[in-house]
């Protein structure tokens, strides 16, 4: 009996050690998450990847504050007078340890290894059922966002590592940096693919073969001064005349007749909009567009965040705007008394009560954007990295070339196109200087004109070295429709040639001694 | 593939094991008429002094009798019963009655040198033991009323380093065996009668698992320190195992135990921070020299008060209490254990707090003469209140100015002057208490065992255990208005989460005494265990009111959710071989076969083994008659094993679901996988002595131990240009770094640990107990293409890990104090360069330049420039020695208890100091900062750029100019920072009273003991900061003070008392 009993509860234990050793015991995959070996099995998983690259988590450090930081601020657009770290932006005194400028470097990186991861993925990986037009297609957008990463490096700090496969790194982590020419010659390989890849129209928000063309005219316009003195390659003007034209006169896209309805989010991904980030609502920080939190003036505009009050457009800016500018000029800050009805709707509209405060990017509450998950990290405008009239006045600089002054007729149509949506008399003739006045008004506060500087710098250091060294980096006082500037306040460090070249980060710095010694070639 | 597929046959063909759940009964046999009386005394072993109130029970009987205050007892017995005789705090005995009439009974009390030691899937008796294992005694815990059982192990144990993450209530603490031989954060591993502790379903900065078990509990805590006691647990083991064993019933009349205690913690430094006279007076001198942010409120400090200080507001002398009740007894078939526990503790922070709920019940029967079944469960629920107080709750009080009101006149709550530059900072007091981070936990520890004799040798273990935790967690931050900052929308988070660990084991035990004085213990067995967690979350805007706070009320149109689920896997087989020749000689070997779901197929598989060999010298003939020497033993002991502390599923890549502002949803690669990534792996050497010396007054154990980690397990911290962050980071839209085995570490050195009794007496006697620890860790080599690793503090680099040095030395400059005059410009005249350009800044006032009053970093290559060339090493935050020094002195009735710890030789890097220190923040100030380095011209006519005709009036100073665009980035990580860290800590000091039984017998107690307790009641150190011991859960970067949660000095009074009957 007693023998039995312990055979019959040694039995029991078997059948319950069965239950606990299947066959695949310790074949544990993901349970919350796809892998990659159970992804890019269809078109529709290619296009869930590639979505993920065009805004979102990965673009979140340069959106946070950099993509005005340096585009605006340290160009001279915008005066932010109290974080040391913005302040060093302004008074060109950026040192090594400067955060932004380290959030830079590390958020275009994050862009490169998310794209390089997505282009391996859809080379090695990608069924066979998919085919080779939509592979290179989701090939040409993740290249594109590629390029357009790199290109940020290479006109912020010229020579840096370029990096194709990320999974390389694991047992070679240090690498030197790449001579600057060949950090072009990969964007435009990248982008020219792109170019070939795209389709001429897609879902909206989604990029074409015209942003491709687009973005590689600029790449070509910038590069054309790379190491030229006084003039640029003719070469490379010519294509980005070619590409830049193309998009102009082929594309069938024209310009959002309103300038102010470009800014606002019912507006986002507009017909003009050729590359845009695409922000999420209800995403929390860290993921979305933090924008409005941080150059807000009010909190009434984005509730919790509006932590703007002392920012503002420098004196420099304001009295470029002539009084018939003021479409732009109200689309772009707020000046004491300016109404806006759709800010705030709901309260009857937002009077700016401060001097003059930022406007572009303030889009206004949930409500006002039908977006009742977002919060003040997560504001729902698809900010453009490139848009059409910016390919337009690209098109107008390529034309004029190494002249100072051109009276060609696509030119003119394309510049006058861009005034009269603004409201503003057309003209006959463009000299250089007028093109870069309009640019800087049209694309204020859009990133993009520390950029225009760092492409004159290529060619004619000294133009754009003397163009920084003569602002008025202050604010001002406004009152009955007269702006005072300040006295300035902040000593200004002249600015020199290599103003143009930003320090690389500390940390890289220490992290990567290779960094430090001069750049090699990436193609041999 | 093919060691697994040899793995599923050997699978196979085991000889499978058995389970059984069996009801437990217990009925008892009454005494035999045929019986006669029998008296006897109960004495305690070590002072022969009476043992009151110990039970006296026929063996198999359910019902005995008690001894009286002279421990004398009677009772009716035949020749041939067993009597049982049992007390708590003693070991029980067992005596066959014979044909005496009188008896006399000694009992061995339970001491720190326990004389059972758990091992692993079985116990055995000291003497016999081969491995390096430390014991803690129960009742030596209870003595320094910790809140946590880690806690109560700092300072007890030589080799253990226990370092306090979060003060705050139930926070974390970070436990090292025997130095820093892993990358990842990797505690022991933690086994709680037989159950292994997972991790807690919700956790966060200062959560500590373990907080829910009651240190009043613990019958011993055992650390398995080196590898030939550690290999039978395998690959979890690596870094040492902590075993806790709860107490038992007894056999015996029931016996109910009451622990008491309440305390008042107190906050016991602050940081001399400005009031708001020194404020007003800085930020003038401020706006004058910066030229913007002119305040006419501060026009004529001397007319103001002295403002807020935040420090106080948020700190506050905190209540904590405790209470136990234990019911415990037992006859011989069926002993139970059943105790309650309620504990609270209010953080010294505004906003925390810390509920503690527990049952236990402990149960073992024995059913038949063949079959034992038994369980252990415990049942607890947490509640805590973590509200704005994350690690770095001191830094919060920091950020705020002076001149903020906690509250205003009219109710409201203060904030900044909406119409200054500078930072908006919240009002932290406000945000403590407005804003709900509840986090709750119910817990279920379980074990349920039934074990079958076969033969008397032969024995068939069989265990279910399982910890399964269920956690919540509510956060609402309600609308409100601080100033300028203004929270127009509520919202709430609500999250639950499970984490279940369950692991079923199977083991046979042979032990056979061969006549011929050889003893062997064999062990074969095998387990499984699954490990899985899931989440989910939900949130809501826009509640109609901030009391109204349960999810379902909020705006549904602004509702989102998330969620996770993981799982993993780990298979072992294990087996023990234990000879004992003569009780001389003594051979350990262990061998185990791990294979874990956490590495690709065909990495799974590995086997751990050691071998450990005892020689017991004192029973050599030679030192037989040598009566100095009670016990001598020496061990020698050499192992490999294994350890696999990485994520799950690392090994290939994921894709996470985010929302795009394109189609709505995407997928993003999470992580960059390393499908090589194999196990870690450590050989260790130990040779140990353990002794009992002059009639046992001294007992000593020291062990040298050498432990060399390959193939070192690490989520790499890669250049920023990777894209990539490890797991101890921040920096969203990165991929997951790589785990790597990036290299190999060596660490050895010397535990120590010596009781005595030094003075013993009829009325006094003192006791001490020494523990020093000596631990040298050194980078043997590093293998994944980097010359060094990182720990970095957000974007910059503070440490940095190197072939030949310890793990995480710190890493910058050093420097020279502060340019003071033109002619330091001449003896120092390195300053930076632009990074890119290598133009070097230039000396001027203006932006951009160097001046007077930056700081003089050292140029150490000599090369004419400050660079990142010139950064060294500045200390290793790792202490060469640790020390724990516990006196107990008693004198008649009364016992006084002191306890000191010691660190030595390590640097703290305070982080506060980075911010407090600078001049040129926009928060609050430490009152050093008052002391600014001044300048001022030497002719005011001359020039105002020519640094010769510039002066420093208050030479000396440590703090910096006053500049928004300095071009020496003064605040880089330099020895300017990192301090001293070395301590010694009065840990705990006690005074306790005993009241005699006979003057307690009356209120029919058998046991009553009061004390007055004070933990932390001073420290000695150099270190300028709250409190020198800081942990970290990342290796690459500890003894950062980033502000942390200190450790609180607490008074408390408290009681234990005992009933019987």
């Amino acid at each position: 009996m007693k023998l039995f009993n312990k055979i019959f509860s040694a039995a029991t234990g078997i059948v319950l050690l069965f239950c606990s050793c299947q066959k695949n015991f310790l074949e544990r995959p993901p349970l919350a998450q796809i892998t990659v070996d159970n992804f890019y099995k269809s078109n529709a998983d290619l296009r869930l990847a590639t979505a993920a690259l065009y805004g979102g988590s990965p673009w979140f450090d340069w959106q946070y504050f950099p993509i005005l930081g340096i585009g605006d601020v340290l160009s001279g657009n915008i005066l932010q007078p109290y974080n040391s770290n913005l302040v060093q932006l302004t008074t060109f005194s950026i040192t090594p340890g400067n955060e932004y400028i380290a959030n830079t470097w590390r958020c275009m990186y994050k862009v490169i290894a998310q794209t390089n991861t997505v282009i391996k993925a859809i080379t090695t990986r990608a069924a066979d059922s998919i085919s080779i037009a939509s592979k290179n297609a989701a090939l040409g957008e993740s290249r594109f966002i590629r390029a357009t990463a790199y290109f940020h490096l290479a006109q912020l700090w010229g020579a840096v590592p370029i990096i194709e496969d990320n999974t390389k790194l694991i047992g070679s982590p240090l690498l030197p940096r790449n001579i600057t020419t060949d950090v072009y010659k990969f964007i435009i390989g990248d982008l020219a693919f792109a170019v070939k890849s795209l389709p001429a129209s897609d879902a909206p928000g989604r990029l074409t073969t015209w942003a491709a063309q687009g973005m590689l005219a600029k790449v070509y316009l910038t590069r054309a001064g790379l190491g030229q003195n006084g003039s640029r390659n003719a070469s490379d003007l010519d294509s980005a005349r070619y590409f830049a034209g193309n998009v102009c006169n082929n594309s069938g896209l024209s310009l959002l007749p309103s300038y102010y309805n470009l800014f606002r989010t019912q507006y986002n991904d507009n017909p003009e909009s050729l590359f845009a980030l695409q922000w999420a609502p209800g995403v929390g920080y860290g993921i979305g567009n933090g924008l409005q939190a941080q150059f807000a003036s009010s909190n009434v505009l984005v509730p919790g965040g509006g932590f703007g009050g002392a920012i503002g457009p420098t004196a420099d800016l304001y009295f470029l705007y002539t009084t018939q500018d003021s479409i732009r000029r109200k689309a772009t800050f707020m000046l004491k008394g300016d109404h806006y009805p759709e800010l705030n709707a709901a309260g009857g509209g937002f009077t700016e009560t401060g001097d003059a405060n930022i406007k572009k990017h303030i889009v206004g509450t949930p409500q006002d954007n039908n977006a009742p998950t977002t919060d003040l990290w997560n504001s729902v405008e698809h900010n453009a990295v490139l848009r059409l009239g910016d390919v337009y006045l690209l098109y107008v600089e390529a034309i004029m070339g190494n002249n100072a002054t051109t009276t060609d007729g696509q030119a003119l149509l394309y510049f006058n196109k861009i005034r009269t949506r603004a409201g503003v008399d057309p003209v006959t003739e463009i000299a250089d200087t007028t093109l870069a006045k309009e640019r800087r008004i049209e694309l204020a506060f859009e990133g993009q004109y520390w950029f225009d500087l760092v492409r004159l710098s290529y060619y004619n250091p000294q133009s754009a070295v003397d163009q920084l060294n003569k602002q008025q980096r202050v604010g001002f006082a406004y009152n009955n429709g007269v702006a005072a500037p300040y006295v300035q306040n902040l000593t200004i460090t002249p600015a020199t040639p290599a103003t143009f070249t930003m320090p690389l980060p500390a940390t890289e710095v220490t992290a990567d001694p290779l960094l430090s010694q001069p750049p090699v070639a990436y193609y041999k | 593939m093919k060691k697994d597929n040899q793995k599923r046959r050997m699978r196979r063909s085991l000889v499978l094991l058995c389970f059984l759940l069996s009801v437990l009964y217990g009925a008892g046999q009454g005494g035999s008429p045929a019986t006669r009386k029998i008296t006897g005394t109960v004495l305690s072993a070590t002072d022969k002094k009476p043992v009151a109130g110990a039970s006296v029970v026929l063996k198999g009987a359910t019902t005995g009798v008690q001894t009286d205050e002279k421990g004398q007892f009677a009772i009716n017995a035949k020749d041939r019963d067993i009597l049982v005789i049992s007390s708590i705090g003693y070991v029980s005995g067992e005596m066959t009655v014979g044909r005496r009439s009188v008896l006399e009974v000694m009992l061995q009390e339970y001491s720190s040198t326990l004389d059972q030691v758990v091992i692993g899937y079985g116990h055995a008796p000291r003497k016999d033991i081969t491995g390096s294992i430390a014991s803690v005694s129960g009742e030596e815990i209870r003595k320094t009323q910790p809140v946590t059982v880690d806690q109560a192990l700092q300072g007890k144990v030589a080799g253990v380093v226990i370092q306090q993450v979060s003060g705050q209530p139930g926070g974390g603490v970070s436990v090292q065996i025997r130095g820093l031989s892993s990358f990842n954060n990797n505690p022991p591993m933690y086994v709680i009668d037989g159950v292994i502790i997972g991790g807690a379903a919700i956790d966060g900065t200062g959560t500590n698992p373990l907080s829910s078990i009651n240190p009043s509990e613990v019958a011993s805590i055992d650390i398995l320190k080196d590898a030939s006691a550690t290999a039978i647990y395998g690959s979890q083991a690596t870094n040492g195992v902590v075993i806790i064993t709860t107490k038992r019933g007894k056999v015996g009349a029931p016996t109910v135990t009451y622990d008491g205690y309440y305390g008042r913690q107190k906050l016991p430094h602050t940081y001399s921070v400005m009031n708001l006279r020194d404020y007003a007076g800085f930020m003038n001198d401020k706006s004058t020299i910066i030229g913007y942010d002119f305040r006419p409120q501060f026009a004529n400090p001397q007319y103001l008060g002295a403002g807020t200080n935040w420090q106080k507001a948020l700190f506050r002398a905190a209540p904590m209490q405790n209470h136990s009740v234990t019911v415990s007894g037992g006859d011989a078939r069926t002993q139970y254990l059943l105790s309650g526990t309620y504990f609270s503790q209010d953080g010294i922070a505004q906003g925390s707090d810390f509920k503690r709920t527990s049952i236990r019940l402990n149960l073992d029967n024995k059913t038949t003469d063949w079959l034992k079944v038994g369980t252990s469960l415990q049942l607890a629920n947490v509640t805590e209140n973590v509200n704005a107080t994350g690690s770095n709750v001191i830094n919060t009080a920091l950020t705020q100015t002076p001149e903020v009101n906690v509250k205003n006149p009219d109710g409201s709550w203060g904030g900044n002057d909406p119409n200054i530059y500078g930072a908006y900072a919240l009002n932290p007091f406000a945000m403590a208490n407005i804003v709900k981070n509840l986090k709750k936990r119910y817990q279920l520890f379980g074990n349920i065992y039934a074990e079958v004799a076969f033969t008397r040798d032969l024995s068939l273990r069989n265990e279910a255990s399982g910890s399964f935790d269920f956690g919540t967690e509510d956060q609402f931050t309600p609308t409100y208005v601080m100033g300028p900052i203004i929270n127009t929308v509520n919202s709430a988070t609500y999250q639950s989460a499970q984490n279940f660990y369950t692991t079923v084991r199977n083991y046979l035990t042979y032990n056979h005494y061969f006549t011929k004085g050889i003893s062997l213990n064999a062990l074969l067995g095998h387990e499984a265990q699954v490990s899985t967690y899931s989440n989910n979350s939900s949130s809501r805007k826009n509640f109609p009111s901030n009391n109204v706070q349960a999810i379902n009320s909020g705006d549904a149109t602004t509702a989102t959710n998330n969620g996770d689920k993981q799982q993993s896997a780990q298979e072992s087989y294990f087996g023990r071989v234990f000879v004992g020749y003569h009780d001389k000689y003594l051979l350990t070997v262990n061998l185990r076969d791990d294979g874990s779901s956490k590495f690709a197929p065909g990495r799974r598989w590995v086997t751990t083994w050691s071998g450990a060999l005892a020689w017991r010298v004192s029973n050599e003939a030679f030192l037989k008659d040598f009566t100095a020497v009670n016990d001598l033993k020496l061990r020698v002991g050499y192992g490999l094993t294994n350890n696999q502390n990485i994520g799950n599923y690392t090994y290939g890549a994921t894709l996470t679901t985010i929302a795009t502002g394109l189609s709505g949803y995407s997928q993003l690669t999470s992580n960059l996988p390393n499908a090589s990534v194999k196990w870690e792996t450590t050989k260790s050497f130990n040779i140990g002595l353990d002794g009992t010396l002059l009639r046992k007054k001294i007992t000593f154990s020291v062990d040298y131990y050498d432990r060399t980690t390959d193939g070192l397990l690490l989520s790499v911290p890669l250049p920023l240009y990777s894209g990539t962050i490890p797991n101890t980071g921040y920096s969203p839209g990165a991929l997951a770094a790589p785990n790597e085995n990036v290299g190999s570490v060596r660490n050895h050195g010397f535990d120590l640990s010596i009781a005595s009794t030094n003075v013993e007496t009829k009325n006094f006697s003192w006791r001490t107990n020494l523990t020093v620890s000596h631990n040298i860790n050194k980078i043997l080599s590093l293998n994944s293409g980097n010359d060094a690793l990182y720990g970095y503090i957000g974007n910059v680099i503070a440490a940095k890990t190197v072939v030949g040095r310890s793990i995480g030395e710190f890493w910058g400059y050093q420097t020279d104090g502060i340019f003071q005059s033109a002619s330091d410009f001449k003896s120092h005249p390195a300053i930076p360069a632009n990074t890119t350009t290598g133009v070097l800044l230039p000396i001027t006032p203006g932006t951009g330049g160097i001046w007077l009053g930056d700081v003089m970093f050292r140029d150490r290559n000599k090369d004419g420039v400050i660079n990142e060339k010139d950064q060294t090493y500045l200390g290793s935050p790792l202490p060469s020695f640790q020390f724990g020094f516990n006196n107990t002195f008693t004198y008649r009735n009364f016992d006084l208890t002191v306890f000191f710890t010691a660190n030595t030789g390590n640097k703290v890097l305070d982080q506060l100091n980075i911010n407090g220190q600078d001049p040129n923040q926009n928060f609050g100030y430490f009152k050093s900062v008052t002391n600014y380095t001044r300048i001022a011209m030497i002719d005011p006519a001359g020039s105002t750029t020519d640094v010769n005709n510039f002066m420093v009036t208050n030479p000396g100073t440590k703090i910096t100019r006053i500049s928004q665009s300095s071009g020496n980035d003064n605040t880089r990580i330099s020895d300017r920072y990192v301090e001293d860290g070395s301590f010694i800590r009065c840990k705990n000091l006690t005074l306790g009273y005993s009241f005699s039984p006979k003057l307690i017998a009356k209120a029919r107690l058998s046991a009553l003991h009061i004390y007055a307790n004070v933990n932390n009641p001073f420290i000695i150190t150099k270190y300028s900061g709250m409190d020198p011991e800081v942990g970290s859960y990342n290796p690459l970067l500890v003894g950062v003070d980033n502000g942390f949660y200190p450790q609180p000095r607490v008074y408390t009074v408290g009681l234990n008392l005992t009933f019987n009957k």
